[in-house]
C-alpha cells in the first residue's frame, strides 16, 4: 500500500506517494516548474538549478531544487515568487547563451522568460546536463562515459577517450541529449546565434496562469517529463 | 612502549616522562614548520645536533623541533629556555656562537635579536615581541611545547587527560551540552554550531557512525588547518575521539591534502604512536570505548574542502558536491551519519572538555566565542599565524599586530576570509573579527585568511585574481557556479581591459546575486562574494575603470602607460639595461623615454629606478 504526504505547492494542497521528489510530485498534479536535466527514473543531481523552488520552513525560505528535495508530509513550497521567476530566467540566460543551437534549452529559455540576452553567445556542443551520464551509469549500470575535468574543463568523454568496451550502442544518451534537436529555423551559424523567439506566441496565455502546465511543446526537446504523464 | 590500559597508567606514564626532562638544564626550541624549513630550518637543525654532540651536551641540552610558531616572515625561528631569548633569521652558520655563547655562557648573540620595525627597538624575549604580545594564542601557543612527532612531549602537558576525563567522569550527553554550551561554531567557513551537528549526529538513526576531520586546506595565502597539523596532530586526534565518544562512532577519518607533505608524515605518525600507546583502538583507556582513525589524502582539488564533496571523494568517488537537502549528519559518508569538522574546531574540543564551557564562552563575543587563528599575510610589516580572541577589531590585527603598512603606502583595504570571502575597506577596520559581523558586512571569517592590500592594490584585479581561482577549482556541476563565475570573469576582464560600460556593473551584481542564491553547495554560494564586496565597496574603482579607462593603482596593464619623469630622471641608464624589450632610448648622460609601441608594461624599469622617476600614468 502506498504511503501518502501532503505537501503545499504554490498554496495548493497536493497528496504525494511518500518517497517522490517534489518537483515530480508537482508535474503530476499539473503544476509546471521548468527543469532540463531532470531524466525520469533515474536519481537526479540538481545540476541545471531550473527547477528550483523556495522551500519555507518556520517562516524562512530557502532557495534549493525541487528534484533533489523529496517531499515531506507538510512541506510548504512556491515554485512561482517574483524572486524565483528572477533567477531562473538568469540561469536560464546563462544556459541559452551558451548554447543557442538547441531547441531544448531555446525552449526553456522561452519557457522561463528570458526576452533578452546580456552575454555574448558561445554556441558549445554541451551544457554538462549530464543526462547522457546518468542514463549510461545509472539507468543501465554501464560507465561507458562519464564526466571528465574540472569547472570550464568538464566534459564528458569514454574513458581515456577511446570507445569503451562498455557500450552497447544502445543510444539511449543520444535520445536524452538536449543538444541533439536544433532550433526550427535550422542551426545558427557562429556569429548569428540569437533568441529563437517563435514560440513567444505559445506562451502569452499561460502568462494570465503561471505556474500551470498547458500542455505546450516547449519541453519536446527535451522530453518534459509532464508529457510523459499526458501521453503523446 | 608499553600498553596503556587505564587512566591511572596514563597519569604513571606523564610522571615519568616530566621527571626525566628535568635532567635537561636548557632547551633549545626550533620551528620546523614548513615556513621555516623553507628558510633553512633542516639545516640548522642538523648543525645544532652535530654542535651539541661536538661539545658533549647532549644530555643537558634539549633539542626541540616544534610546528609553526606563527612568525614564519622570521623564520628560523629559535626560542632559548629558560630565558624566553628569541632569535630570529637563524642560519646554520650561527648555531656554534649560539651554543657556545647562549647555551654555556648564557650570553645572548645580540645580532640574531628581533628588531621590532614599528618601534626599531631591539628585543630580546619573545613575549615581548608586539607581533605575539597582541596575540592571544592559546592553541599556537602549544606548538611550541611540543615535537609534534612525540606523543610523550603531548603527554607531558597534560594532553589526552581530556579523553581521560570525559571516558570516567562525563556522559555522552554532557559533553555534548558542554560543546554546545561553550559556544563552538565550525571554524572552516561556515560557522555552524559545534555542540548542535554533534546533537543532531547522535541523534540520528543508525549504529554506524562516523567523524571525519576536514583538512584540506585551499585557500590562497591560509595555512591555519596546515600548522595545527603539523604542530599539534595529537591534539586534533584527541578532539576527534571525544566527538567519536560523544556521537557514537568508532570510525574516523583525517583527509587531508597531499600538497601538505609535513601534515600528512605527521599526522601518520600521529596515529600510529597513538595505536602503539593503546589509545586508538579497542576498549581506549579500559573503557567501552573503541575508535580508530584513517587518514586520506586528498588530490588538491578545492572544491573538496565541501563536506559533501570530501565524503564523495573518500567513498572513492568524483569529488563533487551533491544537494545537502538531506544533512550529512543524518546520511554522510556511506550514507551513515557523518559528523564532520575542520582541524581548528576539533583541535578546540580538548580544551572545553578540560577547562569547561564557561571558559571557553568567557572569550570571545556574543556569537562567537574563543579564540581563531588567522593567516595575516600581504602589505604589512608582520607576517604570520595569528591567534586572537574572537570579536578584535580589524585594526589591531592590521596595525598592532602586523604593525602596520610594510612599504609606507596607506593600507586600503583587507579581503579576509580566502576566495569566499570579501574586501573589506579601511573605514570599516573597526569591525570585529567575528563571524556575524563579517558576514553582515558582506565578507566572512571564513576559514581565517587574512590579506591586507594597500594603494598599490587594484580592486578590479583582486575580484578578477579571485573569480579567476573560482573558475579553475569550481566543479563544473552546477550552472550557476560553472557558467555564472565564467561570465562574471568575462566582465569583469573586459573592465579591467578598458572594454567595459556602465550598465555591466549592475549585470555583475545582478549575476553575484543569482549565484549566490543558486548555486549547487556553499563554495559556489559564496563564490561570487570576492565580487560584490568589492563593488559594494570600491565601485568608485571599476567606475573609473569604465567611465576614464583608467586604473587608480596603476595595475591594469591595457589601462597604464610607463613614462620616464624628466625632472627625477638621472640619466644613469639603469632601467635601459633592465629592460627585457628594449622599449627605453637615450644615452648613459643623455635624457631617457620609453618607447611606447614596445613597452609591455611589465615594469621592471620601476623596481629598478632608484629616484622614483618612472611614473604610471
Amino acid at each position: 500500500m502506498n504511503q501518502y504526504v501532503t505537501i503545499s505547492v504554490d498554496g495548493m494542497s497536493i497528496d504525494v506517494p511518500k518517497g517522490l521528489s517534489v518537483l515530480d510530485a508537482a508535474l503530476g498534479h499539473g503544476i509546471c516548474i521548468p527543469h532540463l536535466c531532470r531524466v525520469p527514473y533515474i536519481s537526479d543531481i540538481g545540476a541545471c538549478r531550473l527547477c528550483i523552488v523556495e522551500h519555507v520552513k518556520n517562516g524562512r525560505s530557502k532557495i534549493t531544487t525541487s528534484c533533489t528535495l523529496i517531499a515531506k508530509e507538510g512541506m510548504v513550497i512556491l515554485s512561482n515568487t517574483e524572486k524565483i521567476i528572477k533567477l531562473r530566467r538568469n540561469i536560464a540566460e546563462l544556459l541559452v547563451t551558451e548554447a543557442p543551437n538547441s531547441r531544448a534549452v531555446q525552449d526553456v529559455a522561452m519557457r522561463c522568460g528570458v526576452k533578452e540576452v546580456r552575454y555574448s553567445f558561445r554556441n558549445s556542443d554541451c551544457i554538462l546536463c549530464g543526462r547522457c551520464v546518468r542514463s549510461c551509469t545509472g539507468l543501465f549500470g554501464e560507465k561507458a562515459i562519464g564526466f571528465v575535468g574540472r569547472g570550464k574543463d568538464r566534459r564528458v568523454e569514454s574513458p581515456f577517450e577511446i570507445k569503451s568496451q562498455l557500450c552497447n550502442e544502445c543510444g539511449r544518451c543520444i535520445d536524452l541529449c538536449p543538444m541533439t534537436v536544433v532550433p526550427c529555423d535550422g542551426p545558427m551559424m557562429p556569429g548569428e546565434e540569437r533568441l529563437c523567439g517563435n514560440c513567444e506566441s505559445k506562451m502569452s496565455f499561460a502568462e494570465e496562469i503561471p505556474g500551470f502546465c498547458i500542455a505546450c511543446d516547449l519541453g519536446e526537446g527535451f522530453q518534459c517529463e509532464r508529457r510523459l504523464f499526458l501521453g503523446p | 612502549m608499553a600498553k596503556i590500559h587505564a587512566i591511572s597508567d596514563l597519569e604513571e606514564l606523564r610522571e615519568k616522562i616530566v621527571d626525566d626532562r628535568k635532567q635537561f638544564e636548557k632547551t633549545i626550541i626550533l620551528c620546523g614548520g614548513t615556513g621555516c624549513k623553507a628558510s633553512r630550518a633542516q639545516a640548522v637543525i642538523d648543525a645544532i645536533e652535530n654542535e651539541l654532540a661536538e661539545q658533549g651536551m647532549e644530555k643537558r641540552v634539549l633539542m626541540r623541533t616544534t610546528g609553526c610558531h606563527g612568525f614564519c616572515e622570521q623564520g628560523s625561528l629559535m626560542v632559548i629556555e629558560p630565558g624566553n631569548i628569541f632569535y630570529c633569521h637563524v642560519l646554520p652558520e650561527d648555531i656554534h656562537e649560539i651554543i657556545t655563547k647562549t647555551i654555556r655562557e648564557g650570553e645572548v648573540v645580540e645580532r640574531l635579536l628581533y628588531t621590532d620595525p614599528v618601534s626599531g627597538k631591539v628585543i630580546q624575549t619573545e613575549a615581548e615581541i608586539p607581533f605575539y604580545k597582541a596575540q592571544d594564542r592559546y592553541l599556537l601557543a602549544q606548538n611550541r611545547q611540543i615535537d609534534p612527532c612525540s606523543i610523550e612531549d603531548y603527554i607531558a602537558i597534560g594532553g589526552y587527560s581530556s579523553i581521560g576525563k570525559t571516558l570516567s567522569d562525563i556522559s555522552q550527553k554532557s559533553v555534548i551540552r558542554e560543546i554546545e554550551n561553550s559556544g563552538l561554531r565550525g571554524r572552516g567557513g561556515g560557522g555552524f554550531p559545534t555542540g548542535r551537528k554533534w546533537a543532531e549526529c547522535r541523534e540520528a538513526p543508525g549504529d554506524e557512525k562516523y567523524v571525519i576531520c576536514n583538512a584540506d586546506e585551499g585557500d590562497p595565502g591560509a595555512y591555519m588547518d596546515r600548522c595545527l597539523l603539523e604542530g599539534n596532530p595529537h591534539l586534533v586526534l584527541e578532539g576527534m575521539m571525544i566527538g567519536a565518544w560523544a556521537i557514537g562512532a568508532q570510525q574516523g577519518y583525517v583527509y587531508v591534502r597531499n600538497e601538505y607533505p609535513l601534515a600528512v608524515k605527521h599526522i601518520r605518525v600521529a596515529v600510529q604512536q597513538a595505536r602503539e600507546l593503546g589509545l586508538l583502538g579497542n576498549n581506549i583507556l579500559g573503557s567501552s570505548f573503541s575508535f580508530d582513525v584513517s587518514i586520506a589524502r586528498g588530490g588538491g582539488a578545492f572544491v573538496c574542502g565541501e563536506s559533501t564533496a570530501l565524503m564523495a571523494s573518500l567513498e572513492g568517488k568524483v569529488g563533487e558536491p551533491r544537494p545537502k537537502d538531506v544533512h550529512t549528519v543524518l546520511e554522510g559518508l556511506w550514507n551513515k551519519p557523518t559528523t564532520l569538522n575542520n582541524v581548528e574546531t576539533w583541535a578546540n574540543v580538548p580544551s572545553i572538555i578540560q577547562n569547561g564551557a564557561s571558559w571557553f564562552g568567557f572569550k570571545g563575543v556574543k556569537g562567537s566565542k574563543g579564540t581563531k587563528i588567522l593567516a595575516l599575510t600581504g602589505h604589512v610589516k608582520n607576517t604570520g599565524l595569528v591567534e586572537v580572541e574572537m570579536g578584535t577589531p580589524i585594526k589591531t590585527v592590521v596595525f598592532d599586530i602586523g604593525g602596520g603598512a610594510a612599504n609606507g603606502k596607506p593600507i586600503k583595504a583587507v579581503q579576509t576570509g580566502g576566495p569566499s570571502g570579501g574586501c573589506l575597506p579601511a573605514d570599516k577596520f573597526y569591525l570585529p573579527v567575528d563571524f556575524d559581523s563579517l558576514a553582515e558586512a558582506g565578507s566572512m571569517v571564513g576559514s581565517g585568511g587574512m590579506v591586507v592590500m594597500d594603494e598599490s592594490t587594484c580592486m578590479v584585479d583582486v575580484a578578477k585574481y579571485f573569480l579567476k581561482f573560482l573558475q579553475d577549482e569550481s566543479c563544473g556541476k552546477c550552472v550557476p557556479c560553472r557558467l555564472g563565475i565564467d561570465r562574471m570573469l568575462e566582465i569583469v576582464t573586459k573592465i579591467s581591459e578598458g572594454r567595459g560600460v556602465s550598465e555591466e556593473i549592475s549585470l555583475l551584481e545582478e549575476l553575484g546575486a543569482t549565484v549566490t542564491q543558486t548555486a549547487l553547495c556553499g563554495l559556489g554560494k559564496t563564490a561570487a562574494n570576492p565580487v560584490l564586496s568589492t563593488l559594494t565597496y570600491f565601485r568608485d574603482e571599476y567606475e573609473k575603470h569604465i567611465n576614464e579607462k583608467k586604473c587608480p593603482a596603476g595595475v591594469c596593464h591595457e589601462l597604464i602607460t610607463y613614462m620616464i619623469d624628466s625632472e627625477k630622471c638621472t640619466y644613469c641608464g639603469l632601467c635601459k639595461k633592465a629592460c627585457p624589450h628594449d622599449a627605453i632610448t637615450g644615452e648613459k648622460k643623455d635624457i631617457h623615454a620609453i618607447v611606447l609601441d614596445q613597452c609591455r608594461k611589465c615594469g621592471i624599469c620601476r623596481s629598478e629606478c632608484k629616484f622614483d622617476a618612472i611614473q604610471v600614468n
